[in-house]
């Protein structure tokens, strides 16, 4: 019986087939390190963080009178309220984790090389929409850091050339962060999941088209590839698993360790926090905004420094295959961009001072060097390399390319040739 | 992760910028019944004529298992669902201090320090030469001493008045999370049994790929 209904659909709807190619027989290669968990990981909190967040929004009340109440009615009155509050307060770190985990595998690896510059751009995207979700979610409990991030970040857009301050009130609805600020953000806070739902479907056709990258560099012969289900289903599995201990233990025993103490203080207008700090996630994109020391200079270099990410395919002229695996240089550039990552978290962190804004500085032109550079290093550590020889496997492979590459220029000629 | 942060911060900071900045008392907190319900006693003498706690109810102090005697003298005749606000009005409150007391259902959450800050306050005051009384933790304070913490620095006195600290910040932690043994409880479950299922995976995974080569 199920199996006509499966052939009555099948006569219909690409089911099997759809399941055989891109599920379970989804050619996948077998040196995968655990480094490619993290964007199953990442769809896996997208689906918990709208799970939780549904019913976090049949308890919630977007009103600036009654949200901070109603936070409160959730911890206390709703029965395992407190549970979902905080999957879903951490959850948000957590996604934003394995995102930044996800992002340095790319790097590394250099999967954001041809032929995969689309995933590498539509997960641009996907992070810009991470971050203006998690950035209009944190409004809504309505605590003091809460209204006073809102109220910072809104006022960037006062940089606007002309109309900086219509779109600010635009923004806003209102001259001040207020009720017409919070119902918006609740509303697209709400919204905003679906749009990257669809966001990571483009994600994954993509992924489909040109597979997934692999440490080597090196394209896999077909017979390095093997069926997703079930060698990475399980593999996939038990990732989660330990994912799911860590995240439990910041649920279970330390979940006020990310949140701010400040934000239990109800949003107050009238008096501003001692200091006033963003999400850690945020906080080495913050401390580039601070280093410079004039407003539209600073939204410049946060604006790039979340955008430079989608230059990388340019900025990368290596012919040689891959990432850092056979390109020590750009190893070392790699180390010293997450080092320098660091650095600028916790300057972002630590109220301002003289000694730390200068540390701030050194830091944000480092980070925007560490992607001037490239261009020069690829070129320079190409000659290198070449010069010291590199394994035959990885020569064979970028003379196959220079080959292909030659071929199709041939065609091109042959074609214009054609219509002349 | 915050945590972490701070570890590293306050490992590596220069001094210059914290030493304002008064070093808290470390509290060993009571999570046990005697102890919230003691510390509940207290902060209805000392502390209920001027603070609010209104994300609490009498019913929740009984469904706690607080001795229903003391609830019934704490609430008189207030309703078992009204929230335990301060006997004095906020504006009374405004016209005698300059400024209304705080709400203390989350103070306990919205210090940084949590407890040790609280407890650090409660016993931070001293005895200025002119006689009014200073606070080390929080010197802008308008509440008076009220444990009279000031003027019993030794012995006896000093003990019983720590004591009474502890006991207050014992219920105002329990009343700013009021499901946190539940949490560890649960947690310690769901760790275990996360622990046995990702061990299981791992060698459901083992036996997969050892097919391969």
């Amino acid at each position: 019986m199920p199996g006509r209904i499966v052939e009555w659909i099948d006569q219909r709807f690409p089911l099997t087939s759809f399941v055989k190619h891109e599920l379970t027989g989804y050619p996948t290669p077998r040196n995968l390190s655990y480094w490619w968990n993290f964007g199953f990981l990442a769809g896996f909190v997208l689906v918990l963080q709208v799970a939780t967040g549904i019913f976090l929004a049949m308890h919630y009340k977007a009103d600036v009178a009654l949200s901070f109440d109603s936070i409160q009615h959730i911890m206390r009155d709703v029965n395992y309220g407190w549970l979902l509050r905080y999957m879903h307060a951490v959850g948000a770190s957590a996604f934003f984790f394995v995102i930044f985990v996800h992002m340095a595998r790319t790097l590394y690896y250099g999967s954001y090389r041809a032929p995969r510059e689309l995933m590498w751009w539509t997960g641009q995207g996907l992070l810009l929409l991470l971050m203006a979700t998690a950035f209009m979610g944190y409004l809504l409990p309505w605590g003091q850091m809460s209204f006073w991030g809102a109220t910072v970040i809104t006022n960037l857009f006062r940089a606007t050339p002309f109309f900086g301050d219509q779109i600010v009130i635009w923004l806003r609805g209102d001259f001040t962060v207020g009720d017409a600020t919070l119902t918006r953000f609740f509303s697209l806070h709400y919204l905003m999941p679906f749009i990257i739902f669809g966001a990571v479907l483009i994600h994954l056709v993509a992924l489909h088209t040109v597979k997934s990258s692999n440490p080597s560099g090196i394209n896999l012969a077909d017979k390095d590839n093997i069926p997703f289900h079930p060698y990475f289903t399980t593999k996939d599995l038990y990732g989660l698993g330990i994912f799911l201990i860590i995240y439990s233990i910041f649920v279970f025993f330390i979940p006020n360790s990310l949140i701010e103490p400040a934000n239990n203080i109800p949003a107050n207008p009238m008096q501003t926090p001692n200091h006033i700090v963003p999400e850690w996630y945020f906080l080495p994109f913050y401390a580039i905004l601070r280093s410079v020391p004039n407003l539209v200079g600073g939204v410049l270099a946060m604006g790039l420094s979340v955008i430079i990410f989608a230059f990388m395919p340019f900025l990368d002229r290596s012919r040689i295959p891959g990432g850092a695996r056979y390109r020590p240089i750009y190893k070392l550039r790699f180390y010293l961009f997450v080092l320098d990552m660091f650095i600028l978290g916790y300057v972002g962190y630590v109220p301002p001072t003289t000694q730390t804004i200068l540390i701030g500085q050194i830091a944000t032109v480092i980070y925007f060097a560490s992607y001037f550079i490239i261009p020069f290093i690829s070129v320079k550590e190409d000659a290198w390399l070449f010069k010291r020889g590199l394994p035959p496997e990885v020569m064979a492979l970028i003379e196959k390319e220079a080959l292909d590459k030659e071929e199709r220029k041939q065609k091109r000629l042959r074609r214009q040739g054609d219509i002349t | 992760m915050r945590t972490l942060l701070k570890i590293v911060l306050l490992s590596c900071i220069s001094l210059s910028a914290w030493a304002n900045e008064a070093v808290l008392d470390k509290v060993n907190l009571e999570n046990d019944l005697k102890s919230i319900e003691r510390g509940a006693d207290t902060l209805m003498g000392a502390c209920h004529s001027c603070h609010t706690l209104k994300y609490v109810h009498y019913r929740d102090l009984l469904n706690f298992g607080m001795d229903k005697q003391k609830v019934e003298a704490w609430r008189g005749d207030q309703p078992l669902d009204s929230a335990l606000v301060a006997q004095m009005s906020e504006a009374d409150a405004i016209n005698m201090f300059g400024k209304a007391p705080p709400d203390l259902s989350l103070m306990v959450k919205a210090r940084e320090g949590g407890p040790n800050y609280v407890y650090s306050y409660l016993l931070g005051y001293y005895q200025k030469p002119d006689g009014s009384t200073g606070n080390h933790i929080y010197p802008e304070t308008k509440m008076p001493d009220i444990l009279n913490s000031g003027g019993s620095t030794e012995g006896k006195q000093h003990a019983e008045v720590q004591a009474q600290a502890r006991d207050i910040v014992s219920f105002l932690t329990w009343v700013s999370d009021p499901h946190e043994a539940e949490r560890l409880r649960l947690g310690y479950y769901v760790i275990g049994y996360l622990i046995v299922l990702t061990t299981l995976l791992y060698f459901v995974k083992k036996q997969v790929w050892s097919k391969l080569n």
